[in-house]
Parts: structure tokens; sequence; C-alpha cells
């Protein structure tokens, strides 16, 4: 199980392989913002997404969008510190399938990642 | 402020003492090359001050994490060791053994606080993007004063990199915080109904 993961944040991206690698998830590749991101999915192999929202060059909401483009089943997990209501009923409709909002526990993040990984 | 500021305030009447211009090849306070910060573009000069502290945070964060990772290596180390001595016949004895499995819980113990000091870390990100989203209303304010007295200070280029995040999204005020679980689920059922 191949798990891109897109933030901004060096400290954040170390923060969520960590925690992925505890909860048994280790091939992961990394993208510093949504260009990055989609450059990555565009070498395949990767089946679930995490992405934080807030980034420079392309933002995840902008990212999200453009995967959905392209593929409309990859899981795509949304981690961020956007936490209105109406960011989030926005990230939805953009094509997230679950939300996140940091900081986050261990166990949230396993949680959500098995709820889509069902 | 620094004390020599302070204790220059203290003398009444006296002008704070100014900060000494850094060495050639210096580093500020912040870890910084020194002359990065234009002293006479105020605007600039705030901004590379946040920008710094964000960079500096995240270096100065990873280095810990460094450290945590190390540690949580020599964790692991230890706990092979120790399995390697429960092997041993010399260590059959049973006050031994249950000395050895206290040895093992208490190193299982250290690498659980380890994780949870690297998940604490998490308040590096969300710092930093508080600190962007300070520097976009300072920026917003500059840029309402400067058109107010309609003057043409505005230079893009003399923005520092930390105004490349924030548009309009950054942290979400307390107040205006909602329960994303409540929110995706209420959001899924809208849309399994349609």
């Amino acid at each position: 199980m191949k798990i891109l993961i897109v933030d901004d944040s060096s400290t954040m991206r170390r923060i969520i392989i960590n925690t992925l690698s505890r909860i048994g998830y280790t091939d992961v590749v990394e993208g510093e913002h949504g260009k990055a991101g989609l450059e990555k999915l565009g070498q395949g192999g990767v089946e679930m997404i995490i992405t934080d929202w807030n980034m420079p060059e392309m933002d995840g909401l902008e990212f999200v969008q453009a995967v959905r483009s392209q593929n409309a089943s990859i899981p795509i997990l949304m981690v961020t510190t956007n936490a209105a209501k109406e960011d989030i009923v926005q990230a939805l409709q953009a094509g997230v399938n679950n939300y996140v909002v940091k900081p986050f526990t261990p166990d949230t993040l396993k949680e959500k990642i098995e709820s889509l990984l069902g | 402020m620094d004390q020599s500021e302070i204790d220059s305030l203290m003398k009444k009447g006296d002008k704070p003492a100014s900060k000494k211009a850094p060495k050639a090849g210096a580093e500020s306070a912040l870890g910084l090359p020194a002359g990065t910060i234009a002293p006479d573009d105020p605007q600039g000069h705030v901004i590379s001050e946040l920008d710094a502290v964000t960079s500096v945070t995240e270096r100065e964060t990873n280095k810990v994490m460094d450290q945590l990772d190390l540690i949580s290596a020599l964790v692991g180390t230890q706990q092979a060791l120790i399995t390697g001595v429960m092997r041993h016949p010399g260590a059959q004895d049973p006050g031994v053994q249950e000395a050895i499995n206290q040895v093992m819980a208490a190193g299982k113990d250290i690498q659980n606080k380890v994780y949870e000091a690297m998940d604490l870390m998490q308040f590096q990100d969300i710092t930093r993007q508080k600190l962007e989203r300070i520097v976009h209303h300072l920026r917003q304010i500059h840029d309402y004063i400067v058109d107010l007295l309609g003057t043409g200070l505005k230079s893009d280029g003399e923005r520092a990199s930390i105004s490349r995040t924030i548009t309009s999204t950054g942290t979400t005020p307390d107040e205006k915080r909602a329960h994303a679980d409540s929110v995706v689920d209420e959001f899924k059922r809208s849309h399994n109904k349609d």
C-alpha cells in the first residue's frame, strides 16, 4: 500500500510518516505542495493520498480537484488546520473522502485510514 | 528587547542602547545569516522576522525529531540486547526473568513517550500557520495605509516567502471551529439522499 503525503511542512510530513509506520504503512512518497503531489501521483503506484490544505504553488483544494479530474476513486484524506464547517464542506465537495483537523492523534489517523481503505 | 535596552530605559533620560551591527559572516540570534533583513524596509523587516521564526522553528523542530528518532532507535537496540540476555542459560532464574521483563516494559514505556513527543511536534506547523495569518493581516493593514496615504511603497519583490501560503485561509478561530466528523457525516448523508 503506497501512500502519498502532500504537506509543505517537513515536520508534519515526518510526523505523518512516523504515525503511518507505527500502524503498519511504510511505503510512502512525499510532495511539498500540490504540484509536487501531482508529479508523484503521475509516477504511479499510489493507492491513497493524505494532503494538507494550505500550501504554496498549488494548495490542497486545487490539488484534490486536479486529482479528481483524472482519478475518481483513489481515497483522499485531508489533514489540515482549517476547521470551519464551510471549509470542511468545500473540501468534501472538491472530492476528499474524509477530513482530519490538526493536531491529530495517531488513533484518529489510524481510524480514518482504515475506514477509507475499508 | 534585550537586557541592555531594559537597563538603558531604567536610567532616567537615557535612550535605549542601540544594537550592535552584526559582524560579517555572523549569525543573528535566530540563526540566520547577518544582513538578511533590510533595516530600511519596515514591512519587509517585520515579515522577514516572522519568516525567520517559522524557518528556524521548523529547522529546530526537525533537530528535536532527529533526537527522538535516535532515542527510539537506541531503545530498539536495547530491547534487542535484553531479548538476547533473556535466552542466555544464566538468565533463566525466575527472579532474573522477572527483572528483565520489567526492564523490557520500561523500555516500551520510553518508546511510547518518544512517540507522544513526536506527535506533539505538530505545534510547529500550527504555530507557523498562525504566524502566516498574522502576516496576512499585517499586510492588509499595511496596504490599506499605503493606499490611504497614496504612496507607492508596495513591492512584491520585497515581500518575504512567508506570504506564499496564505490568501484567505489558515488556522481557524476557535469560535468557528466545527466538529469535522459531524460535518463529514452530515455531508455524506445528504449526498446519499440525492
